[in-house]
């Protein structure tokens, strides 16, 4: 039997705005084994989004048990999760989310100085891996100077900066036209074959031919899950 | 909606950043009314009331401090708005861009903003002078309370009128260019997540990342708003000048001032005679702090005359120092002098003739034990017709008195110098004896005794001619305390700046992080730690404090040195007491810092990225 990365279990989670109570995620149970490649679909506000956020540790569930890598993230405080974050999870998000005031390389080097890499291998490691995604020479371009696939890549760059074994990944081609895409589906493609857990969400057939699970979420709950 | 309603609610709805604006307008507003009026109950020029307390010379000094303060307050009253201003059109061109694209003009949205603008300075410029006049009032009550007779006069509603109008003016002009430079942005560029207001491109020049992490985040961020970290920068750097000339200027100012004082007066000093002069004596001293009506009594009266025998007697013992004198009043008149100007050539008359009522000292120019802040020079054996007078006096009934001469007593004078005396408020003539009498006739004794022998010597005296000595240290002290006590009031003002720039800097970093939001959420979402995060944080905090407090520390200690105060007197126990003082200060300022940060480590990482 293959290894657990992730377990939900009767996983909540309720946002207040004002006097109204909206119940993004309800009742959800969920397991992926290691290595393997999860696609998540469903409508916009279903709790895609949101359940990657729980299981990457940006949120905290309002009920429910959410463990990964064996670590029960409900018991940890922020100092923790944050190391959690680092070690564990690399984050692909919607936008990009590049910090705009650092470069492409210094975007891809933040993670491994947090996680205290020495500057040497900072700077190496992070060449390498925008070499990787093909954007070496844009390096030292701010992400306002980057174009939107160009900015994806770098922030697929950043999010194996420290190797974490978990890639989530939230629309990666939403933004994206058919070409540069394909490029994301590439990468997305590489990274599987290196082993990596790695849940997206997703609406392009292309990433979900990779997967090896197809889940889809409607009103914070899997309705569906195709092998 | 009404022209009112519209910005009547939105200021209470940002209620933080209004609050933010209105007390920094307050306080500066507050303390220069403060200022300028109790300055005027103690008798400064600035005030425009005619002076009751103090000499011309320690008036000038207060004045001038009144004045340079009153002027970087100002200065940062408009800034900080205009700053404060900024920073909120900043946070509302979202909005502004939405009033824009769904219909309201231009002007209209303008008029809103500019009401808002117009709302927070009248209040808070009302609201300052009210609190100034209350200070003030306060003060004056208090320093009655511990024994000084200081008068509760009217203020000068003109003067509290002109600081409004001009802090009301000044405020209006800096405040309205944010408010139009916010409303010509373009409804598109407005609605843009990319833009905002008072940010660059990118950053400017290289940040060496072996500064570490946190360093290369924080310079970059400042960098990015590098009109608004400007603008910080500028702002922090008036305010910490005018705490800087404040601190060090009261503090140094206190210790200079009390340090004339005492030269004047002397320490350790007994004074003899016959009880009557003694008191009338003392009574004149004290005209300096407390306004007493003086006795008329006839000075060469010989029941005052003191013994040729007594003055050789204590002449010859060893320890003691005398220093007789022959006290009296006469009028003194002013004569006219003349100034010949080269080019053209021609000669300058000035003077005239103005005359008061002053206290005439006769003194031997050799035994002299006072030590004046002097203006040309002191008595000297081979003086006849001279005499050093009272700041007071020179400055308050001659046009320039070191060009000029006096008619004392029937005989031309000239005057050789000018002295910084408290003694009756500085109308005071020292004179060489024989000026005034033929034969040595004095009717007061100063003397310094040794401390060992002081005790024998009152005792002897007490004995010899039955008048009680009196030690000069008591009305000495009690000029000391009053000068103390003025200053320890004004340095209540470095207070208020330090809240002023604190605001300034709390302003600045809402703004600031309120823009970094999304960013800091990235990097918490990275990995990076809520320390992390408050380290980032703080140390753009400390770059523009550092910044501003080289550049506002500096012109203030130049201020203080250069214009401030002549021959300052510096202790090295003053020295450490400003360097603590803006220690504190600088450190105040940036913990302020941290309120922002921990609010920023507080919010949800996925609601502040998920932000457009």
């Amino acid at each position: 039997m293959k290894e657990r990365a992730v377990f939900a279990s009767s996983l909540c989670k309720e946002y207040r705005i004002g006097d109204v109570i909206i119940e993004a995620l309800k009742d959800l149970n969920l397991e992926v084994e290691k290595g393997e490649f999860i696609s998540i679909y469903g409508p916009s506000g279903a709790g895609k989004t949101t359940l990657l956020n729980l299981i990457g540790g940006l949120d905290k569930p309002t009920s429910g048990k959410i463990v990964v890598f064996g670590h029960d993230l409900n018991a940890y405080d922020e100092d923790f999760l944050a190391t959690f974050r680092s070690s564990y999870v690399g984050f692909v998000f919607q936008s990009y989310n590049l910090i705009s005031t650092l470069t492409a390389l210094e975007n891809v080097a933040f993670p491994i100085e947090l996680a205290g890499g020495s500057s040497e291998r900072v700077e190496k490691h992070s060449k390498k891996l925008l070499e990787m995604v093909g954007l070496l020479h844009r390096a030292d371009h701010l992400p306002a100077q980057l174009s939107g696939g160009e900015q994806q890549r770098v922030a697929f760059a950043r999010a194996l900066a420290n190797d974490p074994p978990l890639v989530l990944v939230d629309e990666p081609t939403g933004n994206l036209d058919l070409e540069t895409g394909l490029e994301i589906v590439r990468i997305l493609d590489g990274l599987k074959a290196k082993g990596k857990t790695i849940i997206v969400t997703t609406h392009d057939e292309r990433v979900m031919k990779l997967a090896n699970r197809i889940l889809c979420i409607k009103n914070g709950k899997i309705v569906t899950a195709n092998e | 909606m009404s022209d009112l309603g519209f910005p009547l609610k939105d200021l209470a709805r940002r209620r933080f950043q209004t609050i933010l604006t209105m007390v920094g307008l307050i306080l500066c507003t507050a303390t220069t009314v403060f200022l300028v009026t109790f300055g005027g109950s103690l008798g400064f020029q600035v005030s425009l009331v005619t002076g009751e307390k103090l000499t011309s010379g320690f008036s000038y000094i207060f004045s001038l401090f009144i004045v340079i303060i009153s002027f970087l307050n100002f200065l940062a009253g408009v800034l900080v708005t205009s700053f404060l201003v900024s920073t909120t059109m900043s946070e509302r061109i979202r909005d502004i861009g939405i009033m824009k694209a769904t219909g309201c003009s231009a002007n209209s949205a303008f008029s809103y903003f500019l009401t808002e603008l117009s709302i927070i300075i009248f209040t808070s410029c009302a609201a300052g002078a009210l609190l100034g006049i209350l200070a003030r009032f306060i003060c004056i009550s208090l320093l009655n309370i511990l024994g000084f007779s200081i008068s509760q006069k009217p203020v000068n509603l003109w003067v509290i009128l002109l600081i409004f109008v001009a802090f009301a003016l000044a405020s209006h002009i800096l405040g309205v260019r944010p408010i139009r430079k916010a409303i010509k942005v373009k409804p598109a560029e407005a609605l843009s997540p990319l833009f905002q207001l008072g940010t660059t491109s990118g950053p400017k020049g290289p940040a060496s990342s072996k500064l570490g992490l946190t360093f290369k985040v924080a310079y970059r961020s400042l960098m990015r708003r590098r009109s608004a970290t400007i603008q910080a920068i500028i702002c922090l750097s008036v305010v910490l000048a005018l705490t800087t000339v404040t601190v060090a200027g009261g503090m140094v100012a206190n210790q200079t001032t009390q340090g004339y004082v005492e030269r004047a007066i002397g320490r350790d000093v007994i004074l003899v005679g016959h009880p009557n002069i003694t008191r009338q004596y003392v009574d004149f001293l004290s005209q300096f702090f407390e306004a007493k009506p003086m006795e008329q009594i006839n000075y060469s009266s010989p029941e005052y005359r003191i013994s040729e025998p007594l003055i050789s007697k204590l002449n010859s013992t060893i320890g003691v120092h005398v220093d007789p004198r022959l006290i009296l009043e006469a009028d003194v008149t002013e004569v006219q002098g003349t100034i010949p100007i080269e080019d053209p050539p021609y000669i300058l008359f000035i003077g005239d003739r103005r005359h008061a009522q002053a206290l005439i000292i006769g003194v031997d120019p050799k035994q002299v034990i006072n030590d004046w802040l002097i203006v040309g020079r002191v008595l000297n054996s081979a003086d006849v017709h001279s005499a050093v007078i009272g700041d007071s006096l020179a400055y308050e009934k001659f046009d320039n008195a070191m060009k000029q001469s006096a008619f004392i007593l029937g005989n031309k004078t000239e005057i050789v110098g000018v002295c910084l005396d408290p003694l009756n408020k500085g109308y005071v003539v020292y004179m060489p004896i024989k000026a005034l009498s033929e034969q040595p006739n004095y009717n007061l004794l100063f003397l310094k005794v040794e401390p060992s022998k002081r005790s024998e010597i009152i005792a002897e005296i007490r004995e010899e001619t039955g008048w009680e000595p009196y030690e000069l240290n008591e009305v000495l002290d009690k000029h000391l305390t009053f000068l103390n006590r003025i200053w320890s009031l004004v340095m209540v003002l470095p207070l208020s700046s330090l809240v002023t720039a604190t605001l300034c800097l709390l302003s600045y970093m809402m703004l600031s992080i309120t823009g970094q939001q999304r960013e800091l959420g990235i990097m918490r979402a990275l990995g990076a730690k809520p320390k992390t995060i408050m380290k980032t944080i703080f140390t753009q905090a400390l770059l523009i404090v550092l910044a501003s407090g080289a550049i506002g520390i500096t012109v203030g200690f130049a201020v203080t040195w250069l214009f401030l105060i002549p021959e300052a007197v510096v202790s090295l126990t003053t020295l450490a007491s400003v360097i603590e003082w803006l220690v504190l200060a600088l450190s105040l300022i940036c913990l302020t810092s941290l309120y922002p940060a921990l609010r920023a480590t507080k919010k949800s990482i996925a609601g502040v990225i998920s932000q457009p």
